[in-house]
């Protein structure tokens, strides 16, 4: 009965807090956060933690607003329209806010329409095989790849998306040639893996942790403790940070400034709040959060790699 | 893993907690069902609503009470679709065959329980079979790859278009649009666009709720109007004064329960066909087996036994590949994943070795839910009964606001509106011209699913598809080779039954 009492007023505070916003400063009411990417995925569930959490901070609520649909391009669009007063922010990665562009046309420009507020965190995907093959390394894998001339199948979470650019970044430097298959997202591509459809895919770590002895790690794109440190791509002879997929918080452009203020000095007290860190290390996430300033240098920079990196393999 | 689960009864009932169980798990149901039963607002963004909310209860109570949104949520979705013939999922869709009919014969009170009854059972005896057989289910998903998948979906839409009323060639035109207005949208394999004509709207793809909303509920609102000098005089509907569903009644439908609870967990065991196949698969199962298959689709209560049995029994099988595999077959099932994760439990094969009573203790909470749900349940029907016992000229212009509304909360988007009354004034033409719309939303359906297991098929071939199939898949050669089949034998029989169909609605007009 106990916890129920605890559910009773967490549920009251919340909700009293949501009503109880006489101050005349922003934010008077609740902000409404687009997610442009299903329910249930990585996006969907950090946010789910950081925005039960942020309203101490910031002293209104985030509304999570799930809107799915074109390569998150939908979501996209509606946030580019909205009216930049700082109530609609978009809550996106970098391949839909970087890469897409230079793919197809877009009803927007990223760069121009958009400025950064922050980056939340980041995760790096891994190259996993099943325990069961003969691959114990990268290179082990990729020798066998070239040996059999296009016919190794790997797989990918779906075309564009945050393991099938690591993957062709990865495959383009290496220079291997190999059959790649899209999955509809990281939990059928992991199902692909352990069936044994594919040889091998990227996946990010919180979905290797729950895997145990049944898959092998070959090499990660950052640092991986939990996965007991294997090889990262870069100390591999791979240029740059390959993998990485970052979880950025977009305004739209025009959104006063003082108001973008208020929103970083809330999100950036996260780190150090005691419930957030617990949640998120339980969901094998890290809290390296990054102020939009600074996101901005490298989303201008991502965009310009991504945009050599299309031209290469859209022309093969 | 029989230890551990007999070690899940002293974790579940032991202590003071188990009240607590109870009690999120009625609330959740309470949540799920009000939610579900509004047009427009789905389970799933109920259950992406409260989600942060299981996070700070323990996971044996945060748990529990999301089970209860989604099974609440899940008949929530039949109370409209029964009275008012709006299909809130396309896992309803088979439901507004004989729902509205039986309403309007003031049987809506039986129709409810029946499906009530109906989906309890179902979903019960699902969750059984998932306890006992928890290993050999985890198998088969393992067995179910893209090829597999490709040739169940294919099978599938045979089945529910040959079984579908009216001609075998308006049904195959039927089916031929479903699989055009599909196809509109980005591929899924490459992402391009296709049939887009650079309107944006269309790039993400037709939405499917204000198209079911549109084909299914407003046909109906226009016939409505146009009988109104007819059925003047019957038109208010008293509820209240409804019987309830007999026990004889019941003991009729028996068989049809427990075949689709046979076909709705056989389907939930493969991963990705999921609900709406069942439900569809469940009611051509049960036309095909009745004796008159004639009065279906104008209020026979089997009509609505056979969808909520079977669709309610895929939900125990689909938790398998998550609790099992640590794979989430759905979204609903990646939003559970999200609330163990939040708990610091990650599902998966480590998760099964080191805390299989815990595993097990969330699935006899499924099955407390089922209990508990009959007992609320029961006590609803007769509540929700009553929105629908006001004067037609009231409900009808009310079922136009809901049409609207729940198509426009379904995503904030005004194009969905328009989407909505394009699809309404199609539903009315065909109608008139008597075209069955299911095979349509079928093919609409299931064909991006299909391409997408058709176009990883081909892919993973090498470019040498047969040789693949023959030599690695037998599995899907195998249901390849007996689709002709069943499907030829459906065919000749639906015939038949059409015969019979066209004779007694002859009898009815000589003696009339």
């Amino acid at each position: 009965m106990n916890n129920l009492i605890k559910f009773l007023i967490i549920s009251l505070l919340g909700f009293l807090s949501v009503i109880s916003q006489s101050q005349a400063q922003y934010p008077e009411k609740p902000i409404t956060m687009v997610i442009p990417l299903g329910p249930g995925g990585s996006h969907d569930l950090n946010a789910r933690v950081f925005t039960s959490i942020v309203p101490q901070y910031l002293g209104n609520a985030i509304i999570v607003k799930l809107v799915p649909g074109a390569s998150g391009q939908t979501g996209t669009a509606m946030v580019a329209q909205a009216k930049p007063d700082g109530y609609t922010l978009l809550f996106t990665h970098n391949y839909i806010d970087q890469l897409q562009q230079h793919v197809k046309k877009l009803p927007y420009n990223p760069l121009k329409d958009f400025k950064a507020v922050a980056r939340m965190n980041y995760s790096a995907a891994c190259m996993i095989v099943r325990s069961d093959s003969k691959h114990k390394t990268l290179k082990s894998l990729f020798d066998e790849a070239k040996s059999s001339k296009g016919k190794m199948k790997l797989g990918h979470s779906g075309m564009w998306g945050a393991t099938m650019v690591p993957m062709a970044q990865i495959l383009s430097w290496a220079k291997v040639q190999v059959n790649l298959t899209p999955f509809k997202g990281g939990g059928p591509s992991m199902q692909g893996l352990l069936s044994g459809d594919v040889e091998a895919i990227l996946q990010f770590p919180s979905g290797i942790n729950a895997q145990g002895d049944k898959v092998r790690t070959l090499a990660c794109g950052a640092k991986e403790k939990s996965l007991g440190n294997p090889p990262v791509l870069s100390d591999l002879g791979f240029p740059g940070q390959i993998g990485y997929m970052d979880r950025i918080i977009l305004a739209p452009a025009g959104t006063p400034d003082d108001r973008i203020k208020i929103l970083q000095s809330a999100l950036s007290k996260l780190k150090d709040d005691k419930t957030f860190k617990k949640f998120m290390k339980r969901l094998g996430e890290n809290t390296a959060y990054m102020n939009g300033p600074e996101y901005e240098k490298v989303r201008a920079d991502k965009s310009e790699k991504y945009k050599d990196l299309v031209k290469i393999m859209t022309k093969g | 893993m029989f230890e551990s689960f007999l070690n899940s009864f002293p974790l579940l009932f032991s202590g003071g907690s188990f009240l607590s169980v109870l009690s999120a798990i009625c609330i959740g149901l309470l949540i799920g069902l009000f939610v579900g039963a509004l047009p427009g607002l789905t389970t799933l963004m109920a259950m992406a609503i409260v989600l942060p909310i299981s996070f700070f209860m323990e996971p044996l109570i945060g748990i529990p009470f999301l089970i209860g949104v989604y099974k609440g949520g899940i008949f929530g979705g039949s109370i409209p679709a029964i009275l008012v013939g709006l299909p809130g999922t396309g896992a309803s869709v088979a439901t507004t065959f004989d729902g509205p009919p039986l309403t309007r014969l003031g049987k809506g009170r039986k129709a409810l329980e029946t499906a009530l009854y109906s989906s309890v059972i179902g979903d019960l005896s699902s969750d059984f079979v998932t306890i006992l057989l928890i290993g050999p289910i985890a198998l088969v998903a393992l067995l179910i790859g893209p090829p597999e998948l490709a040739a169940i979906l294919f099978l599938s839409i045979l089945i529910i278009s040959s079984t579908s009323n009216g001609s075998v060639g308006k049904n195959m035109i039927m089916l031929a649009v479903g699989l055009l207005l599909a196809l509109i949208g980005q591929d899924p394999i490459g992402a391009l666009s296709r049939f887009t004509f650079d309107i944006f709207e269309l790039r993400a793809g037709i939405p499917l709720l204000p198209m079911l909303i549109g084909l299914f509920a407003i046909p109906e609102i226009l016939l409505n109007i146009e009988n109104k000098s007819k059925n003047f005089i019957k038109s208010k509907l008293n509820l209240n004064k409804e019987e309830k569903l007999t026990w004889n009644e019941f003991k009729k439908l028996r068989k049809t329960i427990f075949r689709s609870t046979v076909i709705g967990t056989s389907i939930g065991m493969i991963p990705g066909v999921g609900q709406v196949v069942a439900a569809f698969v469940g009611y051509a199962a049960a036309k095909n087996a009745s004796k008159h298959p004639e009065r279906f689709g104008k209020g026979e209560l089997e009509g609505i036994a056979a969808p909520e049995a079977a669709n309610n029994a895929v939900n125990g099988p689909t938790l398998v590949p998550l609790l099992t595999l640590g794979i989430p077959g759905d979204n609903i099932t990646a939003i559970l994943l999200g609330a163990f994760v939040a708990h610091g439990l990650r599902p998966g094969p480590q998760l099964m070795n080191e805390q299989g009573s815990l595993i097990f203790a969330i699935m006899l909470c499924m099955i407390i839910a089922n209990v508990l749900f009959l007992i609320i349940g029961y006590f609803t029907i007769p509540i929700f009964s009553k929105v629908v016992s006001i004067k037609k000229s009231y409900l009808l212009p009310l079922t136009i606001v809901f049409a609207f509304a729940g198509s426009f909360v379904f995503r904030h988007n005004p194009a969905d509106l328009y989407f909505l009354v394009i699809f309404g004034v199609f539903g009315y033409i065909l109608r008139k011209l008597s075209f069955d719309v299911t095979p349509l939303v079928m093919a609409f359906i299931l064909a991006p699913p299909l391409e997408y297991a058709f176009g990883q098929t081909m892919s993973l071939g090498n470019e040498n598809v047969l040789m693949y199939l023959l030599y690695e898949k037998p599995i899907a050669t195998f249901i390849l080779c007996v689709t002709p089949l069943i499907t030829w034998k459906l065919w000749q029989r639906s015939k038949k039954l059409r015969q019979v169909a066209a004779e007694t609605t002859e009898d009815i007009r000589n003696n009339n």
